[in-house]
């Protein structure tokens, strides 16, 4: 309660002598803490990783047989200085839109693809152009590719998208990013598990559901979340395809 | 329609309904019940967001005024009670999630090596 | 104060304030957005949309956080009061902040996709059934139209409109606000955060807004006690030697209500110690020239009838009261808002000229 002795602040009349010091105080206080939780905020993020958008290394265009795995994928047979022959690349569309429609009638042939490659440690896809001069078919027989059973594993890691997570976004992967993640693969970028130590030799892996299906609705809920799971993996050129088995995901404690 | 363009297209709705009520409060409504807004018009579209999110109340209000139904007592029976509860739950919510928060928190289990349960021939079988 | 509505009044403790407010805010966005990015030692950097979405959310958590720490340090040390009375603006500063944070988050992590930003903001994580991975971007939701509510209705034309008591009510909604931002960054960001600086502040922050608040109800549990009166026809104040000149007594009377007691230059009289403005504490205010001022937003009125000064049109209602002995007495029926009660005179004391 209000005593003599007290100074009375009132908005719209000068501020009480007794008080100006300490509200002085108050303003210095605000600013410069202000100021300092800026910085110690601004200085606290996490690295986001290494991935990004090639622009600089130009446009990219390679032949290869194009596969559904069901995300489309192109097995290189006729690469350039970048990209070897040998090598699969994911293939992704602009933004988060899917290719199915543009790639799903190309399955198996010989295909030509042309884009900006995104990468991140072993992790390589090329997001294509826009229409046939992103994907088309290019005369040939596209020869046989070979696929290699590599058996039922368990492993432990983390479901993203390939895409941000290849550096489409930095940072993109995490809770914070789940939603972003979420929506990219409901648009068919091809989803990537990132396992805790490499398997054979690599540490990301193409994930999709059991007998070569899309993602199964249900292991959206874990995206993003560290677990563990089974699945058939297949290597496909340089690349691990993991057909996941959705009733063996656990959430590791 | 799915729920999001649902609730979107309730949203819309929602802000549709607010802007008739605030076209009509704010040029016929207002001057009827506050004298002191009688022939001050600068600061009344600084009130059209008011509206436009709480116009049920509005239109309660303006009803409460029109039918002489204002009780003047009510107006200086400040809600002090509230800070008590205010004072408990606020701390104890905080705490909770914040707890919630860093128990959910997950490692990156690096020390969980991948397993090959069983070899191609076996899968291929 | 009212006489004509107009779009925001200023004066000059209102110009200091939102100079400092704007001063600190600026530097924590200019510090974070431009300082920061050269002292982080990241082979890549955040993308720019990312590290601004950061930005301004930071901003806007330790904007809320302050704001709400104002309420319970003023409750405890009334020299914290001047920093409640702009708290408006910092409170429409914090909405404009918070919906930039939003709408990089929107036109980044929700954009690029063949469906609309707003619907994929609500569709793309339905995992509601499970604490890990929740779509926390519903908290920030919440919290947010939380916000534009009270922004919207900021301008005294709601107080009046609304009346303070629904007024309050409504905008008791921060508190349900700051737990879903809480809970917005503890299922959020904190669940990737490996850099504990952050952790540390966010969770400094927080919780001293919830410790100032179970002290400040504490504390005003303790003066509701003292200040409780009991029931009768007429309600014992004080003793007339407790009160002093310009000053008020504050009793809780049986109803509920709080009447404040004043003693003005040797007479007694007795208003409502509710603000008809905000339903700031009268009593808690004081006498200047002549006139009982509110301690929050400096609202006046004449102690004997309940009447802010004209052309103010502002009323509160006043109290009947009489001396028993030296007792202060009074009636706990509130007389209508406005109406003249004649001031008790208390005797021996030497009545002055009020100061010029």
């Amino acid at each position: 309660m209000s005593d003599k002795n007290s100074p009375f602040f009132v908005g719209y009349l000068s501020a009480p002598q007794a008080l100006r010091t300490f509200l002085m105080v108050i303003c210095v206080v605000f600013v410069s803490g202000l100021a300092g939780l800026g910085l110690a905020l601004g200085v606290a993020q996490d690295d986001p990783g290494d991935g990004a958008f090639r622009f600089d290394y130009g446009r990219q265009t390679v032949t290869g047989v194009l596969e559904m795995t069901p995300y489309p994928v192109v097995r290189v047979t006729e690469g350039n200085e970048r990209i070897a022959d040998g090598q699969t690349l994911m293939l992704s569309g602009q933004g988060k839109n899917s290719i199915m429609t543009r790639a799903s009638p190309l399955e198996g042939q010989l295909v030509k693809v042309s884009g900006v490659i995104l990468d991140r440690g072993d992790l390589e896809m090329l997001q294509l152009r826009g229409g046939r001069n992103g994907l088309s078919a290019v005369e040939g027989t596209a020869p046989q590719m070979q696929t290699e059973q590599l058996g039922r594993w368990r492993l432990a890691g983390e479901i993203c998208d390939g895409k941000c997570l290849a550096g489409a976004m930095r940072p993109g992967r995490g809770i914070a990013h789940k939603a972003c993640a979420n929506l990219c693969l409901l648009g068919d970028i091809p989803p990537v598990f990132v396992t805790t130590q490499p398997v054979e030799g690599h540490e990301f892996l193409l994930i999709t559901g059991p007998e070569g299906t899309a993602l199964p609705p249900s292991a959206y809920h874990h995206v993003a979340q560290f677990i563990s799971l089974e699945g058939d993996v297949e290597r496909r050129g340089d690349l691990l395809v993991l057909k996941m088995d959705p009733a063996t995901v656990e959430v590791v404690r | 329609m799915n729920e999001a363009e649902a609730i979107l297209m309730g949203l819309r709705v929602w802000a549709m309904i607010g802007a008739v009520v605030a076209a009509v409060f704010l040029t016929v409504g207002m001057d009827r019940i506050d004298e002191d807004a009688q022939g001050a018009y600068i600061f009344r579209p600084l009130l059209i967001p008011g509206v436009l999110v709480i116009w049920p109340l509005v239109l309660w209000r303006w009803y409460v005024y029109e039918s002489g139904r204002e009780v003047w007592s009510r107006r200086y029976a400040p809600p002090r009670r509230a800070h008590f509860a205010v004072g408990l739950i606020l701390p104890v919510g905080i705490a909770v999630i914040i707890l919630t928060g860093l128990v959910l928190r997950q490692t990156w289990p690096a020390d969980i090596a991948p397993v090959q349960l069983s070899t191609a021939q076996e899968v291929s079988q | 104060m009212s006489v004509k509505y107009i779009p925001v009044q200023w004066n000059n403790n209102k110009y200091i304030y939102d100079v400092v407010m704007l001063a600190g805010v600026a530097l924590f966005l200019y510090v974070f957005l431009y300082a920061a990015p050269g002292l982080l030692s990241h082979e890549r950097p955040v993308n720019p949309q990312v590290h601004n979405a950061r930005a301004f959310g930071a901003c806007a958590f330790v904007m809320l956080t302050v704001i709400l720490c104002i309420g319970p340090l003023a409750r405890l040390d009334q020299r914290f009061l001047p920093l409640l009375y702009n708290r408006r603006h910092f409170g429409v500063m914090t909405v404009f902040v918070a919906i930039t944070h939003a709408s990089y988050i929107l036109n980044w992590y929700f954009a690029f996709s063949s469906s609309d930003k707003f619907e994929a903001l609500l569709f793309a994580n339905t995992s509601y059934a499970q604490l890990g991975g929740f779509p926390f971007e519903v908290f920030g939701i919440f919290a947010l139209t939380v916000l534009v509510i009270l922004a919207a209705t900021s301008h005294d034309f709601w107080m009046k409109f609304l009346t303070p008591p629904v007024w309050k009510r409504i905008h008791y909604l921060i508190y349900p606000a700051y737990l879903s931002v809480v809970a917005h960054v503890s299922l959020g960001i904190l669940q990737d955060q490996q850099n504990h600086v952050f952790t540390v502040i966010f969770i400094g922050g927080a919780v001293a807004v919830g410790v100032l608040h179970l002290m400040a109800a504490l504390h005003e549990r303790r003066a509701d006690a003292a200040i409780a009166a009991r029931a009768a026809a007429w309600v014992d104040i004080c003793d007339v030697s407790e009160m002093s000149d310009g000053f008020a007594k504050i009793r809780l009377l049986p109803s509920g209500e709080r009447v404040a007691v004043y003693l003005n230059d040797g007479t007694l009289s007795a208003i409502s110690n509710a603000c008809a403005h905000q339903n700031g504490p009268l009593g808690e205010g004081r006498i200047i020239d002549c006139l009982v001022t509110c301690p929050w937003h400096g609202f006046q009125y004449d102690v004997t009838s309940g009447r802010s000064p004209a052309p103010f049109t502002e009323k509160v209602p006043t109290y009947n009261l009489r001396l028993d002995g030296t007792r202060v007495q009074v009636d706990p029926a509130a007389n209508p808002p406005g109406t003249y009660v004649e001031p008790v005179a208390v005797p021996g004391h030497a009545q002055q000229e009020a100061p010029a």
